[in-house]
């Protein structure tokens, strides 16, 4: 386990700023309203006896302060913001703007409740002409220390100074000011200060963009709610061979399992790994190289983990042999994982089956739920067509030429050149859709995959012809179409143990009762199935008052679950009743 | 520009089965006027009507071909248009795709799955550049607007939309059954399209 080695900040610093907070002593925990949601979980990382570069925070008051003053940075906060600055330099002996080994910083925007439109990240503030030469010198990476300049050039113009031109693409620090200047009239500071003003005005700022405006007026939000900024100090992974980055998962995010997984980059930094300019390698690397550091990484892993009751994904960086934490965070995961996950986590005891059923969505059970072509089922098929798999899946049916027909035919298969908003009414009655032309991006895609319908695009010229009239088997998942029914073959609830749990959660925690096919349904039932095909738009059919149970695949989908909970029917019948419930369970609200 | 008449039925080109409320959502047009005209459309037999729904018939779809070409002679005429339409199709169009595309699906350990939406960050990050794009759009697009008020209002319902995705209604970025972003998008896309006579890529 490491110890907070930086803890021993002064002391005294902390509690004598008026616009500044400190996050660095594990006793005192700061006000999320002053601090921000991220500056808090910094603390708790320390407050975990977990190492993280050091950090201040300017709160909401000085937000606050800045707008009541006409939109200047408020009497005294330039001081303090060089007083903040002291403090980072002094615990990791750097020098911000100069020096032989110079500091740069993050500068991030946060508030109580997370808000869309807020500035974004920056990085690598502090950097100019002088700071890159002594970065090149002190890392013996000039190449580096170049797209470090480069990068916060690019930074500051987008989201500082507020240029709209693609400025990622640019190949040096030169082009990219240029281009800054030819869009704005402005140009980056080359004084680092300025930079840093510049950027702390730029994050109060974007508490009032349009977009943060918008939101807060749709949502009911009082608007006088500012935003806090966290100014951190960046630490190298490319000093020496003591120094990497790298990202560790406290469990497989493909399989669930409780195993560390992670990549990491010897001599690297994050900009490296952005870039591509180099390959990480496995974390067993790590653990073959700096056994020490590698054990101290895997037991902050167990640790957040546990703290956090959810697999994490942390990404670090180990500087001259140091390990520093960067960032803890709910890990992404596959439908595969979500579902082991939540079941392992309610085994460990670390949360109810109530708050399991919420760690998984409606969309992943579905995935798993998915039927795929039985193997070798495919083996001396006659294949008709080939192309992109747009949105996975497998379907049987007649093959037909337009929305129409799709409409009128039970399991159609439509196959169409490419598709336009003329169609949507088709590909919502389809079993899958099938396009000549077009990729993963197309119309039929996006459309097929926000109905979750099977989906093949871009099969070529003469598809439409070679297809239609004919029963054919769509295998979405492959990219495929064969002539004929093809067997298939799928996971149930009731074959799969974590499933089989999952679905007895839910079923106690869900508003409402959803019952498989054939079982006692309270009457009357509406049935969608059974509607004139006229009467199917884009829209959800109007459930008749009066109704106690729904049934029909619309009301299957989130859109559809949302409206049968809306109209207080009693019941839902649905064939995979688990992505149903957890659809339930999650439009009824209420925290994990 | 179309008369009130023809817009309304050009309308139905952009939105199917459609009801005059969702109708008049599209054109901004008072619904009155909007009915009057459907009404004159369903007996002049370009316009078949169903239980509260809109469908235009292959006639109607004759009508407006014959009308675009003078209806929008300034626009197809105009040098700036062409260019910004170019623009249009090659840069923001193909990133809103693109972006639709990533809000869709996601990689994990080399896998592209199916997006559950539990990673705000991941979400977000989508959004704002979503955003950015549509800021984007009305700068590329602004000889087109100066000539066409109704792609303002496509843009509009377009951040709404945003809006709405950024609150955690996920179905606002790609779903078919609302007014999602995609929706819009592909609505004012096509009202783009028939303006200008161009074919649609891909």
């Amino acid at each position: 386990m490491s110890t907070a080695v930086s803890a021993q900040a002064p002391p005294a610093a902390s509690g004598s700023f008026r616009w500044l907070i400190v996050p660095d002593d594990p006793a005192v925990e700061p006000s999320r309203d002053l601090v921000g949601g991220k500056a808090w979980s910094l603390w708790r990382m320390r407050s975990l006896g977990l190492r993280v570069p050091p950090a201040f925070v300017v709160t909401t008051e000085a937000c606050a302060a800045y707008f009541a003053g006409g939109e200047q940075l408020p009497d005294g906060l330039a001081d303090e913001l060089a007083a903040g600055i002291r403090l980072l330099e002094q615990q990791l002996a750097r020098t911000f703007g100069g020096g032989e080994r110079p500091l740069l910083v993050s500068v991030r925007s946060g508030a109580a409740i997370s808000m869309p439109g807020m500035m974004d990240t920056i990085l690598d503030l502090g950097c100019t002409d002088e700071v890159e030469r002594a970065l090149a010198a002190e890392t013996g990476d000039p190449a580096f220390a170049a797209e470090v300049h480069r990068r916060f050039s690019c930074f500051y113009g987008r989201l500082v100074l507020g240029c709209t031109e693609e400025l990622d693409e640019l190949p040096d620090t030169a082009a990219v000011r240029a281009a800054i200047l030819e869009d704005t009239g402005e140009s980056v500071p080359t004084d680092p200060w300025e930079q840093l003003r510049g950027a702390v005005a730029a994050v109060f700022a974007s508490s009032r963009s349009r977009r943060s405006v918008a939101y807060r007026k749709h949502y009911g939000i009082p608007d006088d709610l500012g935003t806090a900024v966290t100014v951190q100090a960046m630490v190298f992974g490319n000093l020496d061979d003591d120094s990497g980055t790298g990202v560790l998962f406290s469990r497989s995010p493909v399989t669930g399992a409780r195993e560390p997984y992670g990549e990491y980059l010897p001599r690297g930094q994050g900009e490296d790994v952005v870039s591509g300019r180099v390959t990480p390698k496995p974390l067993e690397h790590l653990k073959d190289t700096h056994p020490a550091v590698y054990d101290e990484l895997i037991a902050a892993a167990d640790r957040l983990d546990r703290e956090g009751a959810d697999a994490q994904d942390i990404e670090f960086t180990v500087q001259r042999g140091e390990l520093f934490l960067l960032q803890s965070r709910p890990a992404k995961r596959t439908a595969r994982a979500a579902v082991r996950i939540a079941v392992a986590l309610v085994d460990e005891g670390a949360i109810t089956p109530a708050q399991a059923v919420r760690r998984v969505t409606a969309e992943q059970i579905r995935t798993l739920l998915r039927p795929t072509l039985t193997e070798g089922a495919a083996d001396g098929a006659e294949l008709l067509a080939s192309g992109t798999s747009a949105c996975p899946g497998v379907a049987t049916g007649l093959a037909v030429a337009t929305p129409e027909e799709a409409q009128t035919t039970p399991n159609a298969i439509l196959v169409r050149r490419s598709t336009s908003p003329d169609d949507v009414h088709g590909m919502i009655a389809a079993a899958a859709v099938v396009t000549e032309q077009g990729g993963t991006t197309s119309h039929a895609a996006v459309v097929s995959r926000a109905l979750d319908t099977a989906c093949v695009v871009g099969c070529g010229a003469g598809t439409v012809d070679r297809l239609v009239g004919r029963i054919v088997t769509v295998d979405a998942t492959g990219g495929k179409v064969y002539a004929g029914e093809l067997p298939t073959s799928a996971a149930t609830e009731a074959s799969d143990d974590d499933l089989r749990r999952l679905a007895e959660w839910a079923t106690a925690q869900a508003p409402i009762q959803v019952l498989a096919p054939g079982a006692d349904a309270p009457g009357p039932v509406f049935d969608a199935d059974e509607l004139p095909p006229d009467e199917l738009g884009e829209e959800l059919p109007e459930i008749p008052a009066g109704t106690k149970t729904v049934r029909g695949a619309v009301f299957t989908t989130p859109e559809g679950v949302r409206a049968a909970l809306r109209s207080g029917v009693a019941a839902i019948v649905a064939e995979h009743r688990l992505p149903v419930l957890l659809a339930a369970i999650e439009h009824s609200g209420g925290t994990s | 520009m179309l008369d009130p008449y023809q817009l309304t039925l050009h309308s139905l080109t952009l939105k199917q089965l459609a009801t005059a409320e969702q109708l008049a959502e599209v054109t901004g047009q008072d619904l009155a006027e909007l009915e009057a005209g459907l009404e004159k459309a369903v007996a002049a037999g370009e316009v078949m009507a169903a239980k509260g729904k809109y469908m235009i018939t292959p006639k109607g779809r004759e009508v407006l071909d014959g009308v675009y070409p003078q209806a929008f002679t300034a626009l197809r005429g105009t040098a700036d248009v062409t260019d910004a339409m170019n623009a249009f199709e090659t840069g923001v169009n193909k990133q809103v795709l693109s972006l639709t595309t990533d809000w869709q699906t996601k990689e994990i350990g080399g896998e592209r799955v199916p997006n559950d939406h539990a990673d705000a960050d991941y979400d977000g990050k989508i959004l704002d550049k979503l955003s950015r794009v549509v800021d984007k759009t009305a700068k590329v697009l602004a000889p087109v607007i100066a000539l066409d008020p109704l792609v303002d209002r496509f843009l509009d319902r377009i951040r709404d939309a945003l809006t709405r995705a950024e609150g955690g209604e996920t179905d606002y970025v790609s779903g078919v059954r609302v007014d999602s972003v995609h929706t819009v998008w592909f609505q004012m896309h096509e009202h783009l399209l028939r303006m200008t006579g161009r074919e649609r890529p891909e």
